[in-house]
């Protein structure tokens, strides 16, 4: 007997020597196909879904100035599926019918909000999309607050200043209505799914699955986030609207990237609002103590710092396109004033300007030649460097709402990268601007408490106590936006009030003494800069 | 009364029959291990006889053991078999019944391969396994073929030689000559793959042997698909011959001396449309485990029969090319345009029990006469009590294929309860009614008398 056909034993318990039929060797090779197959199958699901949901991928313009309106700078929620971070918008398809999903909320869509809308685009400028955690993102960037319109009269053509404040946009009004359409017993996965049909758009069913048990639901859950942190500025009585054309660019901050609880601070840090300023000709401002306080000077930590109020974060941020925006806004020119000069008047105004205003604000020579130029024309001026407060006497609540504490915050942002702030300092009162451009940047001061130039150049109590703000057709004369205007086709304008806290429209008592005559000389002039 | 062409005689060329019913082959399990015969056979065959068959056709018997399907059915593989089927035969004719063998051989569809065939695969044309069970084959060599068509003269010799009436080659329902002549399963690239006339010469070649070593006075005629319908069951098969290629093939059939045809269908055994009628899951369920191992695919079919969740995708496939043919009579419209194009005698078979309907295939002329296996399991006596003036049977088969089933594992019979009302024990008897007499009778059984009994 070979050893071979002995009967074997395994601990003790007999085993039959083992053969197998061409049925079991086939039989085997089927179930090692069919594991083989689940495995590949696995695996190739597992490698769909990833690459889905790990794909990252903004829409491209090889514009700048298409990438600046419509680019993404990262503000899209990002980080991975299981923990997203950043962002303050719901998804593409969400946001874009939302207006029809609470119609009532916002007649008009988001064009009666002051977005502007260019031929027949899907996403207004300022609203950049991503595909991003597996499905189309938007986001806000530079733009939604950097994009003015200025018309000549209520009957000429829109005319789109890329880098000009966003003097028309409600962001404050905005926010509400996402917030608060998120948040409607309307807004459940089925009215969604069927809006987006509506809206021409197409959902598989896996998609459909993931709008009803993640997407929908996690909008619900961050607004519900969102507006619970916002609430002490959003629906405080005490803070005022923030209007349009304004922001408040810290409180949020503090709220959503610092997880601060704004109910426990002091009512009045709480009332922060100011205008957007503008982006142009950003080359020259390097070292200027920019934001209305003059808090920093690095160009690169205001744009960062800047775009965390849009919604990025530290994880979700795309620097490489954000420092395509800070590229060319470095060299983008303030735009020309558009209407008729007075070359005689503005030339008399030229010297009453030079008296005036030149310490402060530099002059004519900054928007001309180089960005080394235009910077060594401010030599021997004051303009970058912060005036105090009790010398320019405007209102303080801005200034006070940015804290010692929250500049502290502030430096724990981007640790251990290049990007890491270190330049941010408390100051005491407002930064001088350079003023190229200044007929775009109306209404002025930085609350925007005054509503053109002309008005800037009567004392406090000659100003306008209350003025309509966001409506764009130009006032000429006075150098800013029309103000009397109260609605138009069925777009309703915000009635400013000086009186209230952080409206305050005192101070900046420069050149208030000059003559009628001098001062529309002057404001014939500023329209040069 | 006119004469009832059921019984009118039918005349072959050297074979007459009394009457138009030809018990189909079907067969238990019924002989030894070996392929030796035992008296359960004869009582088997000879039922029919009795019931008035014009002629039995024997269930499939293997010219080869690697060309049985199951274990435990009488072979015709050696001479030694001759004595036994020459009793068989004496057992039929006792009835004035004729008795034709059917010769056949399996090739890869070996349902139950046996302890001598399990370890080595399956002999067919190709190296494809089967597509119902999953029964593994390879191509046979040119001297395997040759081998095939000699056990095949042989086993025509031996017909003869036990005083058989004649034989039938078995070239239907997915054996080994479906193999050849389906353009689904043949893949050869030789002689005997490729255009018809190729798939055809394994058959021709079998044919001319037995006629070489019968002669041409020995009933022989084929049993012949019209259809394969070998997509049935899975639609991403290939759909296997057509009618017309088959008609060619019965054609060149009738070229190379045979004296008959048996038209059925199918390109496997069973086949959603053969045997017609149900496929019931539950009896699956109970005996499907004995042929489970056969296959490569036994186990996961049988996942289907046991799993009641699953059971209705395998019942979906099996039926849904159903409804495209009747129940009774399955393949007797394909059967009409074969006899169109031959001379010979045309028998066909697949659900035929009702008189009215027979005789009138008969007498428009779709066919000569029929061959019924189910319905004779449920009444042996069908041809007395369609000769009686009755088209149906008190209790007729239901084509429910539980015994097609239970075949596998059990004592062949009609295991359909309802038939019994219910009574399963009747059902037991009325089953094990073919193992009597025994092969060993009591030389005068006892008389038991009870003592003392009541009056």
């Amino acid at each position: 007997m070979s050893r071979e056909s002995r009967t074997r034993t395994k601990a003790g318990v007999l085993v039959d020597a083992i053969r197998e039929s061409p049925v079991d060797r086939q039989v085997k090779k089927y179930r090692r196909a069919l594991l083989l197959g689940l495995l590949t199958v696995i695996v190739l699901i597992l490698a769909v879904f990833i690459a889905r949901f790990s794909k990252d991928r903004p829409m491209t313009f090889a514009d700048d100035r298409e990438h600046y309106l419509y680019g993404s700078i990262g503000s899209e929620p990002g980080g991975s599926i299981s923990n997203a971070v950043g962002g303050v918008l719901p998804p593409y398809w969400i946001f874009v019918t939302l207006p029809e999903i609470c119609p009532e909320k916002l007649p008009g869509g988001y064009a009666s909000l002051g977005f502007i809308y260019e031929n027949g685009r899907d996403l207004p400028v300022g609203i950049s999309r991503r595909f991003r955690l597996g499905f189309d993102q938007v986001g806000l960037n530079c733009a939604s607050c950097h994009t003015g319109t200025v018309r000549e009269t209520a009957a000429s053509e829109r005319m789109v200043y890329p880098g000009m404040p966003s003097h028309q946009l409600d962001l404050q009004n905005f926010f509400r209505f996402v917030l608060d359409c998120t948040l409607d017993e309307r807004f459940t996965p089925e009215r969604v799914l069927a809006e987006i049909e509506r809206a021409g758009g197409s959902t598989d069913a896996f998609e459909r699955f993931v709008y009803r048990n993640q997407l929908v639901p996690r909008t619900r859950e961050s607004t519900l986030m969102l507006s619970r942190r916002l609430s002490p500025l959003m629906a405080n009585p005490r803070v005022p609207e923030w209007g349009p054309g304004r922001v408040d660019t810290f409180n949020p901050y503090k709220a959503i990237q610092f997880n601060w609880n704004l109910a426990a601070l002091p009512p009045s840090e709480l009332i922060g609002a100011s205008d957007f300023p503008s982006l142009w000709w950003q080359g020259p401002r390097e070292g200027l103590q920019r934001h209305w306080d003059g808090n920093n000077t690095s160009l690169q930590e205001r744009n960062l710092s800047a775009s965390l109020g849009a919604g990025v974060t530290p994880v979700t941020i795309d620097h490489p396109n954000l420092e395509r925006v800070a590229q060319w806004i470095r060299d983008l020119p303030p735009p020309e004033y558009p209407f008729p000069v007075d070359q005689a008047k503005a030339a008399r105004g030229a010297a009453l300007y030079a008296a005036q205003c030149t310490e402060c604000h530099g002059d004519g020579r900054f928007r001309q030649g180089t960005v080394e130029q235009a910077k060594a024309s401010l030599k021997g001026t004051r303009v970058g460097t912060v005036e105090p407060i009790a010398r320019v006497a405007t209102d303080r609540h801005r200034l006070d709402s940015y804290t010692y504490d929250f500049a502290v915050n502030q430096y724990t942002l981007y640790p251990d990268s290049e990007y890491r702030f270190h330049n941010f300092r408390k100051t005491g009162g407002y930064s001088n601007q350079p003023l190229d451009g200044i007929w775009a940047r109306a209404p002025y001061l930085h609350n925007g408490s005054v509503p053109t130039l002309r008005d800037l150049l009567e004392p406090p109590e000659r100003r306008p106590r209350t003025f309509y703000r966001g409506y764009d057709v130009y006032d000429q004369r006075k150098g800013g936006f029309v103000t009397t205007v109260g609605a138009e086709k069925g777009r309703r304008f915000f009635l400013y009030d000086t009186s209230l806290p952080g409206n305050g429209n005192g101070g900046h008592l420069w050149g208030t003494q000059l003559t009628d005559e001098e001062k529309d000389a002057l404001v014939e002039y500023m329209k040069t800069l | 009364m006119p004469e009832d062409v059921i019984f009118t005689p039918l005349k072959f060329r050297h074979l007459e029959v009394k009457n138009r019913i030809f018990r189909s082959s079907i067969s238990g399990r019924w002989d030894n291990y070996n392929g030796s015969g035992t008296q359960t056979r004869i009582n088997w065959e000879e039922r029919f006889a009795r019931g008035g068959c014009g002629a039995i056709i024997s269930s499939f018997v293997p010219v080869h053991l690697k060309g049985r399907i199951l274990p435990n059915y009488a072979m015709i593989d050696d001479d030694d078999k001759i004595p036994f089927w020459r009793a068989v035969g004496e057992a039929v004719h006792r009835h004035d019944c004729k008795f034709i063998m059917q010769l056949s051989h399996g090739g890869r569809q070996r349902d139950v391969p046996g302890v001598e065939n399990f370890l080595e695969k399956g002999l067919s044309s190709t190296d494809s396994s089967d597509t119902f069970h999953g029964l593994l084959c390879r191509a046979m060599t040119k001297a395997e073929i040759d081998q095939t068509v000699e056990h095949f003269a042989q086993g025509a010799r031996r017909a003869r030689e036990a005083g058989l009436d004649g034989i039938e080659l078995h070239a239907s329902h997915g054996y080994l000559f479906t193999q050849f002549l389906s353009s689904a399963i043949n893949d050869r690239k030789d002689e005997y793959g490729g255009p018809l006339e190729n798939r055809f010469r394994f058959l021709q070649e079998v044919i001319r042997a037995i006629r070489r070593e019968v002669g041409k006075d020995f009933h022989l005629q084929v049993k012949m698909n019209a259809l394969d319908e070998n997509n049935a069951l899975f639609f991403w098969e290939k759909k296997g011959n057509s009618l017309e290629e088959y008609i060619q093939i019965c054609k060149w059939c009738e070229e190379e001396g045979a004296d008959a045809l048996h038209i059925s269908m199918g390109s496997t055994f069973p086949h959603p449309m053969v045997p017609p009628g149900g496929f019931p899951p539950d009896e699956l369920n109970w005996w499907y485990g004995g042929m489970a191992s056969s296959g490569a695919r036994g186990y996961f079919n049988y996942a289907f029969f046991h799993f009641k969740l699953i059971r209705p995708i395998f019942l979906w496939l099996w039926n849904r090319r159903k409804k495209a043919y009747p129940v009774e009579g399955v393949s007797a419209e394909a059967c009409r345009e074969i006899k169109k194009h031959v001379s010979i005698p045309v028998l066909n078979t697949g659900g035929f029990q009702d008189g009215a309907l027979i005789r009138r295939y008969i007498s428009e002329g779709w066919m000569d006469g029929v061959a019924i296996a189910r319905p004779l399991i449920a009444n042996p006596d069908l041809p007395h009590i369609l000769a009686s003036g009755r088209d149906l049977p008190e209790r007729p088969c239901t084509f429910c294929n539980r015994c097609l089933v239970n075949a596998i594992a059990n004592p062949l019979g009609c295991y359909d309860v309802r038939r019994y009302d219910g009574d399963h024990d009747a059902m037991i008897r009325e089953v094990m009614t073919v193992f009597d007499p025994p092969p060993f009778p009591a030389e005068k059984a006892p008389r038991i008398v009870a003592a003392g009994g009541a009056a």
